[in-house]
């Protein structure tokens, strides 16, 4: 199952998204979680604490490469696999969800 | 940022869960189609229900398959009339309601996450949304 969720700011999208991800890991299920919004609360809601919050390292600007291939065209891909991702910029919380920080990602060598 | 989030939903976890603003800058077309199920919140408000209206319309036209709406923080029988009767008039599936839960605001300010709240109203309705999530789309 792959889950967005989406509301005006303030609504508690976070509160519901982060007890949904951490009741699914309890019965078991394995768990990503992706914080991308501008305002990142989701790890307090994952049960890490304000310092371990505070530590987080957000996915770097420099994740996605502009390639421009003997055509001429441009593709934009990204550095590391998925796999890596979640292995290098993925957190464990109390409950065995994995969490993200997507941060700002934008195309390196863009100045 | 779509091309990262649309990676990190091809990844093989059974559930993931993207929190995200109200107007889906993360998704497109093509990370979209990754996505499931989209939960639009209602809060009984105008503004909040006018958000998530359009929220659930970007998500058609990305092309989720599902899209549900959740009632939050509501306080009393005139809350829960206006969040329904918006989601009725605008085509929104309603598949729960978690209630203003003054347990949720003091467990934050304690530093506690909400899951950990006994006898939480908001965190049982949360707990019934799982069931409606886990049935087949």
């Amino acid at each position: 199952m792959k889950i967005a969720i989406a509301g005006k700011g303030g609504t508690g999208k976070t509160t519901i998204v982060g007890t949904l991800a951490r009741v699914f890991a309890r019965q078991g299920r394995q768990v990503l979680a992706i914080d991308a919004d501008s305002n990142p609360n989701l790890a307090l809601t994952l049960g890490l604490s304000r310092e371990q919050t505070a530590a987080l390292v957000p996915l770097p600007r420099t994740l996605l490469e502009e390639r421009t291939d003997a055509a001429g065209a441009k593709t934009v891909v990204l550095r590391l696999s998925p796999d890596e991702i979640a292995q290098q910029f993925g957190v464990s919380t109390p409950d065995g969800v994995r969490m993200i920080l997507m941060g700002k990602v934008d195309h390196a060598g863009a100045g | 940022m779509r091309h990262v989030i649309g990676a990190l939903l091809e990844q093989e976890s059974t559930v993931t869960v993207v929190d995200m603003e109200a107007g889906l800058e993360h998704l497109s077309r093509g990370t979209g189609r990754h996505v499931d199920t989209l939960i639009v919140t209602l809060e009984p408000y105008y503004k909040s229900l006018e958000t998530a209206r359009r929220c659930a319309e970007l998500g058609r036209e990305i092309g989720i398959p599902r899209i549900v709406a959740v009632a939050n923080k509501t306080r009393d029988d005139e809350d829960r009339a206006a969040i329904q009767e918006f989601a009725a008039r605008h085509g929104l599936t309603l598949i729960g309601e978690i209630p203003m839960d003054d347990r949720l605001r003091k467990a934050d300010l304690a530093g506690r996450a909400p899951i950990d709240e006994i006898d939480s109203p908001a965190i049982e309705a949360i707990r019934s949304l799982v069931v409606s999530l886990n049935q087949p789309a």
